[in-house]
């Protein structure tokens, strides 16, 4: 009963904390972006009339047009000039389209404009989305081994305890990444986009790779890029590693805080242990049978498995 | 998993890419090509019917105006009467779908301060909303639990535990897109006034995480309707989105539960067929070996015994004819041994053939046939 009630506080805990972080969040984001805003919006009114004035064109044909060419852009249709020999649609921008929607990114920058593409979007992504994620996991559990076990039995055995141990290695591993998958890419892209700063350069990679994909910046789109259908192929790499890698950063954290005990405090789902011993087992023990089956028959209880492990925590 | 098996799984996934591109350019392409004419007739007819607008000046404007409008302006209608998209409840939803990592897209931060809060806030706020998740995910799952529990109690006749399981999934699959697919889908189309597939479409993408943007609920109700209802709906669409995400979350690590499940059932069942296969070759070779064991000491006593009757025989028949005490004694043993020898050549015979043809025994002479016809020899003489 304890324990019940215990799990419920956390839960109600949890929610409330969540609510303040989003009203802060929003706050900030308000003071921020809000200036900015209007004087885009003032400014954009000053051309309109500008424009207006100087030509024969009444506000209302204006306006019409403005909403088509509007509508049309945001399904990715440019009217520049310059802009309609490249599609939107040839292999490799499909395959990026793709890519984005099975690794839940998704981007926008291009969306399906008809309605069986509308829907063949939402049956691909429905099987594709849990088959990526298992994909992933697999990859990880794969290389778990190499880059995390290894290192901290090495670690251990020069000398350090266990838990001091997995904090080095994890800090360790997280200077690696932010090296190779933020900061070396960030200089690339701010090299090969010309209108990219490196802020903008981490800012994009950091969006992808949180799979959050707002779609302000996309790799590829200029209209005059050269080698386009290489650098989508290169930048569809780049996501795929980087969120394999995401993944084993996580994962690595979360058998961390199982270590130091705060998955147990804070009653969250622990890291599986069972699945890196049978990597090296090939043959299954006598022992085995029993637990298997003893699991087989508990009640199904989808949300006890651990964690939200197909998205975010691995 | 090894590493076959991962490979493998990865290039099915290059695969299903590749084949998700081919079909998305087929039925996408044709598409734009026409709403690209379409747009570029529109511009040519605005031209020609404004003359007074050059086409530089209009691709200034227009570049212009997609710029704003990717900054969250809109640049038709005045600029009284529209919402802001950074009000409160506009950055609370933004705040929301990039903790989620939705990331629709039609808000974002252009600001550099903005952007560096945005990477930090989310640095923060993703794992805080994974934790966030799981919890729910297991509250969701525990009720869950304890209804089936309830159901199984109320089944009186006998169904078997995987029935149970199945028809519990099926029940749960069903009534979780009733609440959280089918009733918002009604809720929306009605509302945002899309239409039905539009509203499906919005709905898997946005609880998948996906999150493109081209649909986006709350957006176009913004500005026309009361916008005293507009403060309370956002906040609904980002409570149904949490409880969604909670429940395709709990689907699909259902479904890699099972897969899981299945994967292990299949290399138990292969671990023990090997474990069986293995002990059934080593009990094999361990008999195989026993047997040749065993044969080879027989072999070893026969010919010791064979090599001391040839011996005897040489050194009697050698001497004189005369039959002695000891030559009967002799044919006695003989005539065992005789019996003896069928069974050495049997055994001699399908297995240690080879020893047979390497003949000790037969080439010194004392073949089977020989000793029995030195026998009848000797009985003749003694009758």
């Amino acid at each position: 009963m304890h324990f019940v009630g215990r799990s419920w506080l956390l839960l109600t805990g949890f929610i409330l904390f969540y609510v303040i972080y989003l009203l802060f969040g929003a706050l900030v984001f308000s003071s921020i972006e809000r200036p900015m805003e209007d004087r885009m919006r003032t400014e954009l009114e000053v051309l309109k009339q500008e424009f207006l004035n100087l030509s024969c064109v009444s506000d209302a044909a204006l306006e019409r047009f403005l909403l088509k060419v509007l509508a049309a852009n945001k399904y990715g249709v440019s009217v520049l000039r310059n802009a309609s020999t490249t599609s939107n649609w040839d292999l490799a921008s499909s395959m990026f389209f793709a890519n984005t929607l099975v690794t839940t990114v998704g981007y926008g920058h291009t969306t399906p404009l008809s309605d069986t593409g509308k829907s063949f979007s939402i049956l691909y992504a429905l099987i594709g989305v849990p088959f990526t994620m298992l994909v992933l996991t697999a990859c990880v559990q794969r290389i778990m081994f190499p880059l995390v076990l290894a290192p901290v039995g090495l670690l251990q055995r020069s000398g350090l305890e266990p838990r001091p141990a997995t904090i080095v290695h994890f800090l360790l591993l997280l200077i690696l990444v932010v090296m190779c998958f933020f900061v070396a890419p960030a200089a690339v892209f701010s090299t090969v986009e010309l209108s990219w700063s490196f802020l903008d350069g981490i800012y994009f990679c950091f969006i992808s790779l949180c799979t959050i994909g707002l779609g302000d910046f996309v790799p590829g789109t200029q209209p005059n890029q050269q080698y386009r259908s290489l650098y989508q192929v290169a930048v569809m790499v780049y996501l795929f590693v980087g969120l394999m890698v995401m993944f084993l950063l996580l994962r690595t954290f979360h058998k961390m805080a199982d270590l130091h005990g705060l998955t147990t405090f804070l009653q969250l789902p622990r890291c599986e242990e069972s699945d890196l011993e049978e990597d090296r087992e090939p043959m299954v023990e006598v022992g085995h049978k029993d637990l298997t089956e003893k699991e087989a028959t508990k009640p199904l209880e989808p949300g006890s498995q651990p964690s939200y492990n197909t998205m975010n925590t691995g | 998993m090894r590493w076959k098996t991962v490979s493998a799984i990865f290039f099915m996934v290059v695969l299903y890419l590749i084949i998700g591109a081919t079909v998305f350019r087929a039925l996408e392409q044709p598409h734009e090509s026409s709403q690209k004419l379409a747009i570029l007739a529109e511009k040519l007819d605005f031209l020609a019917m404004h003359a007074c607008v050059n086409s530089s000046e209009l691709e200034d404007l227009v570049k212009q105006v997609v710029s704003a409008v990717r900054a969250g302006v809109n640049p038709t209608g005045n600029a009284f009467n529209q919402t802001s998209l950074w009000d409160i409840s506009s950055s609370f939803f933004f705040a929301g779908t990039v903790i989620t990592t939705i990331g629709f897209g039609n808000i974002s931060p252009h600001t550099e301060g903005g952007r560096i809060f945005c990477i930090i806030y989310a640095l923060l706020g993703i794992p805080l909303f994974g934790f966030l998740l799981a919890g729910v995910g297991d509250q969701l799952g525990t009720i869950f639990g304890k209804g089936i529990a309830k159901v199984e109690k109320m089944i009186v006749w006998k169904v078997s535990q995987t029935k149970i399981r199945v028809i519990s999934t099926l029940i749960f699959i069903l009534f979780g897109c009733l609440i959280f697919v089918a009733l918002p889908v009604v809720i929306f189309k009605h509302i945002e006034g899309w239409s039905t597939l539009e509203s499906i479409y919005f709905v898997v993408i946005t609880l998948t995480t996906i999150g493109f943007g081209d649909f986006v609920a709350g957006e176009k109700a913004g500005g026309s309707d009361n916008p005293e209802f507009l403060n309370y709906y956002k906040p609904v669409v980002w409570f149904w989105i949490l409880v969604g995400l909670a429940y395709f979350a709990a689907v699909l690590s259902m479904i890699g539960d099972w897969f899981r499940v299945i994967s292990k059932k299949t290399k138990e069942e292969v671990g023990e067929f090997r474990a069986h296969a293995a002990e059934w070759t080593a009990n094999v070779s361990a008999e195989f070996k026993e047997t040749r064991r065993r044969l080879s000491v027989d072999i070893h006593d026969k010919f010791q015994r064979a090599a001391s009757i040839k011996r005897r025989l040489s050194s009697e028949l050698g001497i004189n004819q005369e039959m002695t005490p000891g030559k009967r004694s002799l044919s006695t043993t003989l005539c065992e041994d005789r019996e003896a020898y069928p069974n050495l050549t049997l055994s001699l015979s399908p297995v240690t053939g080879s020893l047979a043809r390497n003949g000790s025994l037969y080439l010194n002479g004392l073949s089977p046939d020989y000793a029995d016809r030195r026998e009848f020899a000797i009985n003749e003489s003694l009758n």
